[in-house]
């Protein structure tokens, strides 16, 4: 029975929601959290993954959407779903800005260049007092009057259910093949008539769509926007999730995110030696599973339910018509 | 030499690297149905022709047309999907792709292309090729033959209006080579138009039916290869004169 893992994930997230109330509100805050960074870790996935573009700015775009959506509602009261829509919009535009600029850097050139970009943003929203409040806290409306946060898990689930979805569309579609093209070399993709420009730009601006999308979220579910948001260790965490999961599918990103996030709860007690422990794991993983720790896991989760005969059709196994959505 | 429409013309075309001067002054025109072979020792300019005509390097003087369309400043996939395709000296394949994806790229740019009619069209193109046992293997795992043998498939789904393939019998084993050359044969009496730079004499004898020979940027001789083996100005320039 092919397509059985999907069944499988339906169900468990089916049971997941239908249980979810009954867990504490400290788990339920981690698995908000989690989602959070679900969503960052699969679009950055997204970019460094299939078009090879790796950027250390996707936490300044989840900044900027955060702090968009934020100012926007504070100052013109317009409703947050409309205040996160414009952080997603100013994301992209930003996202598309810098991949224009970046268009002939790649490797160590283009992560410099991004660090650069998101130590900017993070300088000048610690400097601007008088707009974001630095480095206090900008205070944000939240998403739902409630003290609950069984309606921002259902949300946080609901958001990354979605950027999935649409991700999955894109990696699926004829886009996805010319973003894996670039990524294996920009020469030959551009002689086989892929508009190497004009798809770098669109990953940089979906990419940073999905982190301002998430950003925004997250200002509006904390109550509380900093700078720090956009630092550089929360990127290297983004970066250790994503690696260590398999930035090459978006599913192993996302479970990347999810077991990082859970495993810095259950080793809170060890404090800041957490966090050598994800260096020496990340080490582990590009010596010796390049692909991420998760991705031989779900290669055979996918596989769940197949008969021989139908594994050794899978192996050759490409779609007769264009996935759509 | 062909009468066949003008595909492409290189008008005096400049290329310098710093003080080098790539190519100089260079007259290049390939007609519908042509099958040229480019030649010329080392450092004569020949990859360097190939990356202005095909958009990969923008001259420093001169300029290219195709199909009567001036191409200045144009970006390497407009070349392609005005039909001008190209293979590249060292195979530049999608590695961690399987062969069948490899073709499916070049088919899906083209406006119009289904899905099914694409994966339909490459299973098709790597059964003339002789590589249908191996669409879903990833493309680094290949042989050097068989890359080259895929990277003229990835052309061939450009639907293309003329090939130039650089250097395509460079390190291939000698049964390979062969095959490569009976489907270039086919293919051109198909009617399709290439452009073969090769330093494997033989093979490009075999199949050509115009030489042009560059030396030193320039462009020496042009015409039927049974003239251009008995040039002076050829021989001198092998000779290293």
């Amino acid at each position: 029975m092919r397509g059985l893992h999907v069944y499988i994930l339906l169900v468990v997230a089916a049971l997941a929601l239908v249980f979810a109330d009954r867990l504490s509100s400290y788990w339920m805050h981690v698995a908000i959290i989690a989602m959070f960074y679900g969503i960052l870790a699969s679009s950055w996935s997204l970019l460094a993954g299939y078009v090879g573009l790796f950027s250390l700015a996707h936490m300044a775009f989840a900044s900027i959407g955060g702090y968009t959506s934020a100012l926007l509602v504070q100052w013109t009261g317009i409703p947050i779903p409309l205040g996160m829509a414009t952080g997603i919009a100013v994301c992209c535009a930003l996202g598309g800005g810098i991949g224009w600029v970046c268009l002939r850097m790649s490797g160590p050139y283009l992560a410099i260049f991004t660090l650069g970009f998101a130590e900017i943003v993070r300088i000048a929203l610690a400097s601007e007092d008088d707009i974001t409040a630095g480095m206090a806290g900008l205070h944000v409306e939240r998403l739902f009057q409630t003290t609950s946060r069984l309606p921002y898990l259902y949300t946080a689930f609901a958001l990354l259910a979605v950027s999935l979805l649409l991700m999955g569309a894109i990696v699926r579609s004829r886009w996805g093949l010319f973003l894996r093209a670039i990524r294996e070399d920009e020469q030959a993709a551009s002689a086989s008539g892929v508009a190497v420009a004009r798809f770098r730009i669109l990953a940089f601006a979906i990419a940073s769509g999905f982190a301002g999308l998430a950003g925004g979220f997250y200002g509006h579910y904390i109550g509380i926007l900093t700078p720090s948001l956009g630092g550089l260790d929360l990127m290297a965490l983004l970066v250790v999730m994503a690696v260590i999961g398999g930035m090459e599918r978006l599913p192993t990103a996302v479970g990347g995110a999810f077991a990082l996030e859970v495993l810095l709860e259950v080793l809170r007690g060890y404090g800041q030696w957490r966090l050598p422990l994800f260096g020496i794991l990340l080490l582990l993983t590009m010596r010796f599973a390049r692909n991420g720790l998760l991705t031989p896991l779900w290669l055979q989760f996918v596989r769940l339910g197949e008969s021989r005969a139908e594994l050794a059709a899978a192996a050759r196994d490409v779609p007769q018509k264009e996935p759509g959505l | 030499m062909s009468r066949g429409e003008e595909l492409i013309r290189g008008a005096g075309l400049v290329k310098r690297f710093g003080g080098i001067v790539a190519n100089d002054a260079v007259e290049f025109v390939v007609r519908e149905g042509d099958l040229v072979g480019l030649i010329g020792p080392n450092g004569s300019g020949k990859t360097t022709l190939i990356n202005v005509l095909t958009g990969h390097l923008a001259p420093d003087g001169g300029a290219v047309v195709v199909r009567g369309r001036p191409m200045h400043d144009r970006p390497a996939h407009v070349y392609a999907g005005m039909g001008v395709a190209r293979t590249f000296q060292l195979t530049q394949l999608f590695g961690r792709m399987t062969v069948l994806e490899n073709l499916l790229v070049p088919g899906l740019t083209r406006p119009g292309s289904t899905w099914q009619a694409v994966v339909r069209r490459a299973r098709d193109t790597l059964a003339f090729l002789n590589l249908a046992h191996l669409e879903d293997l990833h493309a680094r795992n290949l042989s050097g033959g068989q890359q080259k043998l895929l990277e003229l498939g990835r052309c061939l789904m450009l639907e293309p209006a003329v090939l130039f393939l650089d250097e395509p019998f460079a390190g291939v084993h000698p049964r390979l080579r062969d095959e490569l050359i009976m489907r270039i044969q086919e293919l051109h009496q198909g009617g399709r138009t290439f452009v073969v730079v090769d330093h494997d004499m033989e093979s490009i004898l075999r199949i050509s039916q115009r030489l042009v020979v560059m030396a030193r940027g320039r462009k020496i001789a042009d015409g039927p290869p049974a003239e251009v083996r008995t040039d002076q100005t050829v021989l001198a320039a092998y000779a290293g004169l």
